[in-house]
């Protein structure tokens, strides 16, 4: 199982509590933070999940329609 | 030198002017304007060099006098600030020596607050944490404080007077 966290980019607030209330019904755990420095100097939030939950993760956001900017290993 | 004015405000300006230059000044007023008999002084001292930005002495202490970070109409925005606040501060430098959580800041140390996982990190790392009594007994959350010493305001008020810097959420 690949250790570490991923960091899912979204395309605003909004979707960053949209995409952490539908991981957090899915029962995968989740942590918003703010967006680490060296992906973006902008001010924004993304969620941070481990990296063994990515391809589930990218699931259910995919079916909660929240629009995925980005995910980095992290 | 004598300056003759015939105004309040021209005096004052006149004045203030001499008087940082270091001379002495006479005022009198006669009939046809306001007299200033300026002496030359000694010759000014030099204003000592601002002093260079020093790290103050004495811990730094973070007050957090609320749930939210800053004020807006939304809470929900107050509440993503200050979850991205607490993980970051795990992330930067310097850790303070003391965090506060007072006022509806205590929320933020009970069972249940998004940052109490940051929270328990840092107290970890030696950061002391300190959450208000009375607030704690105000919100009915005196038994469910989940990191952090549950402290009183004779304690804050040294905490704060001793602090090198106060730096407030």
């Amino acid at each position: 199982m690949e250790e570490g966290y991923a960091v899912i980019l979204v395309y605003s607030t909004a979707h960053a509590l949209k995409a952490e209330k539908a991981l957090q019904r899915a029962g995968i755990s989740c942590k918003l933070i703010p967006v680490p420095r060296h992906i973006s100097s902008d001010c924004g939030v993304c969620v941070r999940i481990r990296r063994a939950d990515q391809e589930e993760a990218l699931e259910v956001l995919e079916s909660a329609g929240v629009g995925i900017e980005g995910v980095h290993k992290v | 030198m004598i300056t003759i004015v015939d105004n309040d405000t021209a005096r004052h300006n006149v004045l203030r002017m001499v008087q940082k230059e270091g001379c002495a000044v006479e005022v009198e007023e006669k009939e046809d304007g306001i007299y200033l008999r300026i002496t030359r002084g000694e010759t000014p001292q030099e204003e000592p060099a601002p002093e260079t930005a020093k790290p103050a002495a004495g811990p730094l202490v973070l007050v957090v006098p609320s749930e939210f970070m800053g004020r807006g109409e939304h809470e929900e925005l107050g509440q993503i600030l200050v979850r991205g606040f607490f993980h970051t501060l795990g992330e930067v430098e310097p850790l303070p020596d003391t965090i506060i959580f007072f006022n509806s800041g205590v929320k933020l140390v009970a069972e249940g607050s998004p940052v109490v996982e940051d929270l328990k990190g840092l107290a970890e790392r030696g950061v002391e944490i300190l959450a208000c009594g009375t607030c704690l007994g105000y919100y009915e959350l005196k038994d469910k404080v989940a990191v952090g010493e549950v402290s009183n305001m004779y304690t804050i008020a040294e905490t704060l007077l001793r602090a090198g810097k106060v730096v407030s959420l």
